[in-house]
C-alpha cells in the first residue's frame, strides 16, 4: 500500500465529504442540544388576556353595556387572544389605507393606545381610548391628540417629533396623489403648525399652548365633533 | 378587506381625531349614518337546524342572499325566523364565511352539491380561502373532466355513419377499433402481422444446423427466400396501413409528426432501402445495421396495448425524477471510480487500469450486479468497494418509489376512466329508462282511455323503470298538461320506436303518392326526419300525402299499425287506408295505433289555386316538433 502524499490527502478529503453527506441526510448527528428552543415559542402564543368585568369597564368608560358588548365582540373576533400586538395592529390599520404605507403612523397610534407601554393593547386600553375619542369632552380629545404627537411622552412636542408624525401621515397618502407630495411638504406643514401653536417661540409646544390655540380655532373645534356617531 | 377588519373601522375613524389639529383644510361632513338598528339576533332555520347570528354579521356582504333583502322572501312569520330548505351541513360553512370572512371547502362534500349551495346563497366560489382553494379547484376540474368525458363519448356514439365522410369514418375506425367489425378485423390482422414480423426477426438469427456448407448457418441464411417473402408480406401490410392512416388523418401534418407514424416509417424503411440497394459491397454493412431498425416494429404494439402507453406516459411524466436519478448516479459513479482507482493503483496486476475502467466496476457494484470480472485486491480498495455497493442500493432505491407512485396514479386514473365508461352505459340506460318510463306512462294513460285507474297503470309503468312510488296527483296533472298540448297542436306524442318505424313507412310510401304537389317538397322533410332520428332533441314531422282538396277537416296522413303486423302488411294497409279518415284513438285492438300525424287545416288565408306555391310555405310553417319525452 504505497500511496503518495497527494493521494492520501485526496482520500482524506473524500472521507470528510462522505461524512458531511451523511450528516446532511441526518444519519450522523453530533449531539444537538438546541431542540428546546422550538418549544419556548409555543409558550408565548398561549398567553391570553381576559378583560375586566363589564361593570368596571362601564365605570371607566362612557359606553353603555350593549356598546361594550358589541365592541368586545369585534375586538375578540380579530384578536382571539385578547391582546393586540404591534404587528397585528399595523396589519389591521394598514388595511384601511391601501394606497400608502400606514405602518409608521400605526406605530405612533399604537403607542398612544398602549398606555402602560407593555407592547400590547388590551381590551381595556382599547376601550378607554375609544371612550375618550368618542364620548370625551373636547379638552380630553385634545389632550389625547397631544399625547399622540408627543412621542416620548415628556409633556412637550418638539419639531422633530412633529416632523415624524407629519411624515407618517403623508406616507399614508402614498405616491399617487394630486398634486403630488413634494419632498418638503411635511416640513412646511410642521412649520405652519409651529407658527400657529408655539406662542412663546421656544421651539416646543406644551400642552397648555396646544389646548389654548386649538380652542381658539373654529375649524379644529368643529372637526372634533365629527366622529361622535361612529359607534 | 376581510369582514373582521371592518369591525375595526369605527376605531380607525375615531383615531382620525388625531389628524384634526394638524389639518390644513376643513374636514368633509360625515356621511349620513342611516341610523343602524340595534344589533339583533337573526334566527336562520335550515331544514330544522337553527343557526343564529347577528344581523350585522350577515349584512357585511350585501350582495349575497343573506345579506340583502332577498332573505325576506324566506321569512316565516309564525316562527319569526328565516327558513331555508337546504342542506344544514353545507350551510354551516356558508355562515362561517359571514362570520370570519373566509370561505372554506370541506373535503368530504360533493363538489356539485357545494357549488349548488354557493350559487343559491349568492356567494362566488372565487373567494374560497387559500387553505382550501387548491383542493376545490382540483375537485372542480375532475368533475368538469368527467362531464366532458361523458359528453364526448356520447357525442361520439351519436354521430351516425351518414354524417361522416369516408375519410372521417376511416379515421374513427383506426382510432377506435371497437366501433365497427371491419375496424376490429383490421386491428387484429395488423396485430398478428406485427407479431409475425417480430418473431421472424428473432428466428432469423437462430442457428439452424449445417446447410450445404460446412459451417453453422442461421435460419435466416438457410431459408432466405422464405424469410424474404414473409418480410415482404408484412411490410406490404404495414405500408398499406400507414398510407391509409395518412389519407384518413384529419391533420396530415400532425399525423406525420406524431411518434407512432415515425415508428411506422422507421419500421418499414429498411426493407425499401434494402430493395433499392442491391448487392453493393460497400453499403451492405450499413444495410445490415439498418436491419436492426426492424425491431422498432415491436413498438407498433403500443397502439394495441393501453398498458404500454401508460408506461410510456409515466416515464415521460417522471422525466425529472429519472433525470435526478441519472445525475446522482453519475456523481456517485465518478466519485467511487476515482477512489477505487487510486486505492487499487498500488497493487500490481490490478484490473483498474484507469478511471474510466473503474467506471465499469462501480456501475456493476452499485447496481448490485457484481459480475466479478473486476475485484479490488487491496484492503483499502475492499473497504471502499463495500461502501460503494451499500450506497448504490440507497441511491437507486430513492427515486424508484416516486416513479412507481406516478405509474400507479396514472394507471388508476385510466382504470377509473375505464370504469366510468363501463358504468356510463348503465347510467345512460337508467336515465333513458326513466325518461321513457315517464313517456310510456303517458301513452299508457292515453291507451286506457282516461280511465280512473290509469294512474296506477301509469305509475306501475314508470315504476318499472326506476322510481318506486310516483306521486299520483303529480302524474295526473302532468298528463293533463300533456294532453292539453296535444289538443293545442292537434298532434300526438309517440314513442321512439314507433316513430322510427313510421318514418321508414312514410319513406317507402313516398314514391306511390306522387300526385299531390306537396309531396314534391316532402323529400327534404323525410330525409331530415330519418337522418335526425337519433338526435334526442326534436323530430321534424313530414307532412307528405297532404291532399290538396281537403280543407276544413282534420286530415289523416298516415295511420300506421305496427307491432303485430309485419312490415309489408302495414305498407299495403297504408296504401289501402290512404283515402280514409281514421278517427283518433278509436282502436282497442291488439295492435297499437302509434303514429298519427295529422295536419291542421290552414286558416282562410291560403288561396284556392295556389297549391304548389303555398304548400311549401305551409309546409314550412307547419313543421311540427314532436319531442320524445
Amino acid at each position: 500500500m504505497a500511496m503518495q502524499g497527494m493521494e492520501l490527502l485526496a482520500m482524506a478529503v473524500v472521507i470528510i465529504l462522505f461524512f458531511m453527506i451523511l450528516k446532511q441526510f441526518g444519519l450522523w448527528e453530533p449531539l444537538s442540544l438546541d431542540d428546546d428552543s422550538s418549544d419556548s415559542e409555543l409558550e408565548l402564543a398561549m398567553v391570553r388576556h381576559q378583560p375586566e368585568g363589564l361593570e368596571e369597564l362601564q365605570a371607566q368608560t362612557k359606553f353603555t353595556r350593549k356598546e361594550l358588548q358589541s365592541l368586545y365582540r369585534g375586538f375578540k373576533n380579530e384578536c382571539p387572544s385578547g391582546l393586540v400586538d404591534e404587528e397585528t395592529f399595523k396589519t389591521i390599520y394598514s388595511q384601511f389605507f391601501p394606497q400608502g404605507d400606514a405602518t409608521t403612523y400605526a406605530h405612533f397610534l399604537f403607542n398612544a393606545f398602549d398606555m402602560d407601554r407593555n407592547g400590547s393593547i388590551r381590551f381595556e386600553d382599547f376601550v378607554i381610548g375609544l371612550s375618550v375619542l368618542l364620548r370625551g369632552s373636547v379638552t380630553e380629545k385634545l389632550r389625547w391628540a397631544f399625547n399622540l404627537y408627543d412621542i416620548n411622552k415628556d409633556g412637550c412636542i418638539t419639531k422633530e417629533e412633529m416632523l415624524a408624525i407629519m411624515k407618517s401621515i403623508y406616507d399614508m397618502m402614498g405616491r399617487y396623489t394630486s398634486p403630488s407630495v413634494k419632498e418638503d411638504a411635511p416640513f412646511e406643514h410642521v412649520e405652519k403648525f409651529f407658527q400657529k401653536m408655539d406662542r412663546n417661540r421656544d421651539g416646543v409646544v406644551t400642552i397648555e399652548e396646544f389646548i389654548e390655540t386649538c380652542q381658539k380655532d373654529e375649524n379644529i373645534m368643529s372637526s372634533m365633533q365629527l366622529f361622535e356617531n361612529v359607534i | 378587506m376581510a369582514a373582521g377588519v371592518a369591525a375595526w373601522l369605527p376605531f380607525a375613524r375615531a383615531a382620525a381625531i388625531g389628524w384634526m389639529p394638524v389639518a390644513s383644510a376643513p374636514m368633509p361632513p360625515p356621511p349620513r349614518d342611516k341610523r343602524h338598528t340595534r344589533d339583533e339576533l337573526i334566527i336562520l332555520n335550515v331544514s330544522g337546524t337553527r343557526f343564529q347570528t347577528w344581523r350585522n354579521t350577515l349584512e357585511r356582504y350585501p350582495d349575497t342572499l343573506l345579506g340583502s333583502t332577498e332573505r325576506d322572501f324566506f321569512y316565516h312569520e309564525e316562527t319569526n325566523e328565516y327558513f331555508f330548505d337546504r342542506d344544514p351541513d353545507i350551510f354551516r360553512h356558508i355562515l362561517n364565511f359571514y362570520r370570519t370572512g373566509k370561505l372554506h371547502y370541506p373535503r368530504h362534500e360533493c363538489i356539485s352539491a357545494y357549488d349548488e349551495e354557493l350559487a343559491f346563497f349568492g356567494i362566488i366560489p372565487e373567494i374560497i380561502g387559500d387553505c382550501c382553494y387548491e383542493e376545490y379547484k382540483d375537485r372542480r376540474r375532475e368533475n368538469a373532466e368527467r362531464i366532458q368525458d361523458d359528453e364526448d363519448t356520447e357525442n361520439g356514439n351519436d354521430v351516425t355513419q351518414l354524417d361522416l365522410t369516408i375519410r372521417q369514418s376511416m379515421w374513427r375506425a383506426f382510432e377506435n377499433p371497437h366501433t365497427s367489425t371491419m375496424a376490429l378485423v383490421f386491428y387484429y390482422v395488423t396485430g398478428f402481422f406485427i407479431a409475425v414480423s417480430v418473431m421472424a426477426n428473432v428466428v432469423e438469427t437462430v442457428p439452424c444446423g449445417t446447410g450445404s456448407r460446412a459451417r453453422e448457418m442461421s435460419c435466416g441464411e438457410r431459408y432466405a427466400l422464405a424469410f424474404f417473402c414473409l418480410d415482404t408480406a408484412c411490410v406490404m401490410i404495414f405500408t398499406v396501413e400507414y398510407l391509409l392512416r395518412l389519407i384518413a388523418a384529419p391533420s396530415r401534418y400532425k399525423f406525420v409528426k406524431s411518434v407512432m407514424s415515425i415508428i411506422d416509417v422507421v419500421a418499414i424503411m429498411p426493407y425499401y432501402i434494402g430493395l433499392v440497394m442491391t448487392d453493393n459491397e460497400d453499403v451492405s454493412g450499413a444495410f445490415v445495421t439498418l436491419r436492426v431498425f426492424r425491431v422498432f416494429r415491436i413498438f407498433k404494439f403500443s397502439r394495441h396495448s393501453a398498458g404500454l402507453r401508460i408506461l410510456g406516459y409515466t416515464l415521460k411524466s417522471c422525466a425529472s425524477e429519472l433525470g435526478f436519478l441519472l445525475f446522482s448516479l453519475t456523481m456517485a459513479i465518478i466519485i467511487f471510480a476515482t477512489v477505487m482507482f487510486y486505492a487499487e493503483k498500488g497493487s500490481n496486476s490490478s484490473k483498474f487500469t484507469s478511471i474510466p475502467a473503474a467506471f465499469w466496476y462501480t456501475i456493476v457494484t452499485m447496481t448490485t450486479l457484481g459480475y466479478g470480472d473486476m475485484v479490488p485486491k487491496t484492503i483499502v480498495g475492499k473497504i471502499f468497494g463495500s461502501i460503494c455497493s451499500l450506497s448504490g442500493v440507497l441511491v437507486i432505491a430513492l427515486p424508484v418509489p416516486v416513479i412507481v407512485s406516478n405509474f400507479s396514479r396514472i394507471y388508476h386514473q385510466s382504470q377509473r376512466a375505464e370504469k366510468r365508461r363501463a358504468q356510463k352505459k348503465t347510467r345512460l340506460a337508467r336515465i333513458r329508462a326513466a325518461k321513457s318510463g315517464g313517456a310510456n306512462a303517458y301513452l299508457q294513460y292515453k291507451r286506457n282511455g282516461l280511465l280512473a285507474d290509469a294512474e296506477e297503470e301509469a305509475s306501475k309503468e314508470a315504476g318499472k323503470a326506476l322510481v318506486c312510488k310516483v306521486n299520483p296527483t303529480f302524474e295526473t296533472q302532468h298528463h293533463h298538461l300533456l294532453h292539453c298540448l296535444e289538443k293545442t297542436t292537434n298532434h300526438e306524442f309517440v314513442d321512439e320506436q314507433t316513430y322510427e318505424t313510421s318514418c321508414m313507412e312514410v319513406s317507402m310510401v313516398k314514391p306511390s303518392t306522387s300526385r299531390s304537389s306537396s309531396v314534391s317538397s316532402s323529400p327534404h322533410g323525410l330525409t331530415s326526419c330519418c337522418s335526425r332520428r337519433n338526435k334526442r332533441k326534436s323530430f321534424n314531422v313530414p307532412n307528405s300525402n297532404m291532399t290538396a282538396g281537403r280543407r276544413g277537416s282534420v286530415q289523416e296522413l298516415s295511420t300506421i299499425q305496427i307491432r303485430e303486423r309485419p312490415l309489408s302488411n302495414s305498407r299495403s294497409s297504408l296504401n289501402a287506408k290512404f283515402e280514409e279518415t281514421v278517427p283518433l284513438n278509436s282502436e282497442q285492438q291488439p295492435y297499437i295505433t302509434a303514429a298519427i300525424i295529422s295536419m291542421p287545416t290552414p286558416p282562410v288565408t291560403t288561396p284556392e289555386g295556389g297549391d304548389s306555391a303555398s304548400s311549401p310555405d305551409f309546409l314550412q310553417s307547419n313543421i311540427v316538433r314532436v319531442s320524445a319525452l
